[in-house]
């Protein structure tokens, strides 16, 4: 124990541990997000459309991880159009990863930069954490829960059935834009922050648990959080515990985690929902007007 | 609350290179009840979602109130002026409460108020994926009759009783032509038809009127 409580006491610890608490926060919800909009695949189309910028920008001399990122929003913008096809955005994703590759490989080629290089600046790692690593997470929080809280009821709409959405007042262009960008950004920069296998264990699984658990969109939100925080904050004790690499271990308990949520019995998820509130909006009916009796 | 007259002149929609709807031509008065009959796959469906800007209309152009839908804020607009029970009540591929889809249409209030009378009542924290076909469509309408109490001058109902027995036949029936608005309903339903002022047949994509 006394182990423990000395690696709690190191700069790099510290700096992961707050690090996993506020991606736990804000990646959730992004994880929401992709399950929604039904692109599990986004994790492995952005890593290769951040290849593609990282080649471009070591071609032109521009920071590479700036362009990764560019070049991840853009990619989010530019597959925005296929949503409006009953399959365009999952397959979107798996055009997305073959076009980017391709391109990514041929850009490093003509450039003559090392393929090896460039790949090595999208493999981040929890213990490597900085504190600018830092604020980039807390920004990308920030701004994924504006995006929720601010416009959740139209959200719910928009993840449940575009056309609803549409004919419910909703736009459902613009919001969908912002929705895949923040996504394609979030997931970009969290490769480069946590590495490609965590990305999973702090977005995905605890969206999954959480779908599994959450009656609404707001309470999936929650759930995902909460599982978060909890996969997390085991995982990364489990993993200085035994002294071993807090990826594989923070996956696992994740994993554990959703799987666990499998076994609920359906009928027991309505005692245990912590969003089963439903928020309110739209004016009251005027005054003097009734329901048209007959 | 004024009713909006809705013109259809010579809409044509096509899905890829099968024709659809071909050159309908439907006038109906503000405040009129038209029934929409025919075949499946006759292009009833295909109207309906046109006049909201939910399928491409290929040529021809479909007014309400006397006014057309082209840029971003006219669709607004239109859907804010036309209620819609959608024919595919399918229960999404994410969770949606039913207080979310009646607050959704403009007026909670009125929506379960709506709700009450359609016997879909206290059914409000239950995600729309758990109820029966009957009920999905009973809330549907709720929220329909919720957005025709926020301000829209038209209904378009899409098989709004294809889920109900007999007595939500009637029932729904009797509710749509109370309406004080434009109603242009899709539907099998001969209790439907007969509430309606007029009942106008598709074939093949082509419209007669019965």
């Amino acid at each position: 124990m006394d182990g423990f409580l000395d690696l709690l006491t190191l700069p790099a610890v510290q700096r992961s541990a707050i690090g996993l608490l506020i991606a736990a926060v804000g990646l959730p919800i992004v994880g929401v997000f992709i399950i929604g909009l039904d692109i599990i695949a986004v994790r492995f189309a952005m890593m290769h459309v951040a290849l593609l910028g990282i080649a471009v920008g070591l071609l032109v001399g521009v920071d590479p991880m700036l362009c990764g990122l560019l070049a991840c929003a853009i990619a989010g913008a530019g597959v925005a159009p296929l949503a409006r096809r009953p399959t365009g955005l999952p397959g979107a994703m798996g055009l997305l990863m073959t076009f980017a590759i391709a391109a990514a490989l041929l850009v490093l080629s003509v450039s003559g930069v090392n393929a090896t290089g460039a790949f090595e600046l999208l493999w981040g790692s929890i213990l490597a954490t900085r504190n600018v690593d830092l604020i980039i997470l807390g920004a990308l929080t920030v701004v994924v829960h504006v995006l929720f809280w601010r416009w959740r009821r139209q959200l719910a709409l928009l993840l449940f059935d575009r056309e609803l959405a549409l004919c419910s007042g909703v736009a459902a262009g613009p919001l969908l834009l912002a929705l895949l960008v923040v996504v394609a950004v979030a997931i970009g920069a969290s490769i480069r922050l946590t590495g490609a296998l965590l990305v999973d264990a702090l977005t995905i699984l605890p969206a999954l648990g959480a779908r599994n658990l959450g009656r609404s969109l707001r309470s999936m939100v929650l759930w995902a959080i909460a599982l978060g925080v909890a996969g997390n904050s085991i995982g990364f004790v489990v993993a200085l515990l035994l002294d071993q690499p807090p990826g594989p271990v923070l996956v696992l308990v994740a994993g554990t985690l959703t799987l666990l949520t499998y076994l609920i019995p359906e009928g027991a998820r309505d005692a245990i929902d912590p969003g089963h509130r439903v928020d309110r909006g739209g004016d009251p009916v005027p005054a003097g007007q009734r329901l048209w009796q007959h | 609350m004024t009713a909006a007259a809705i013109k259809f002149s010579g809409v044509t929609c096509r899905y890829g290179r099968r024709t659809a709807v071909d050159g309908v031509d439907l006038d109906v008065a503000a405040g009129e009840h038209v029934a929409l009959t025919g075949a499946n796959g006759s292009g009833k469906t295909t109207l309906l979602r046109a006049a909201l800007g939910l399928h491409p209309v290929t040529s021809g152009s479909i007014t309400v109130g006397g006014r057309p839908a082209a840029t971003h804020g006219e669709w607004a607009r239109r859907r804010r002026d036309v209620a819609w029970v959608p024919q595919r009540l399918a229960p999404g591929r994410f969770p949606l409460l039913v207080d979310e889809l009646l607050d959704s249409g403009g007026n909670p209030v009125a929506a379960r108020t709506a709700a009450t009378r359609l016997d879909v009542a206290g059914l409000g924290g239950r995600p729309l994926h758990t109820l029966s076909g009957g009920q999905l469509q009973r809330v549907f309408l709720a929220r329909a009759l919720g957005a025709v109490a926020a301000g829209a001058r038209a209904l378009f109902a899409d098989e709004p009783t294809a889920a109900l027995d007999f007595h939500g036949q009637e029932q729904v029936a009797a509710l749509l032509a109370a309406l004080p608005v434009t109603v242009v309903v899709v539907s099998h339903d001969r209790a439907m038809s007969r509430a309606c002022d007029r009942v106008a047949e598709m074939a093949a994509g082509k419209l007669r009127l019965v």
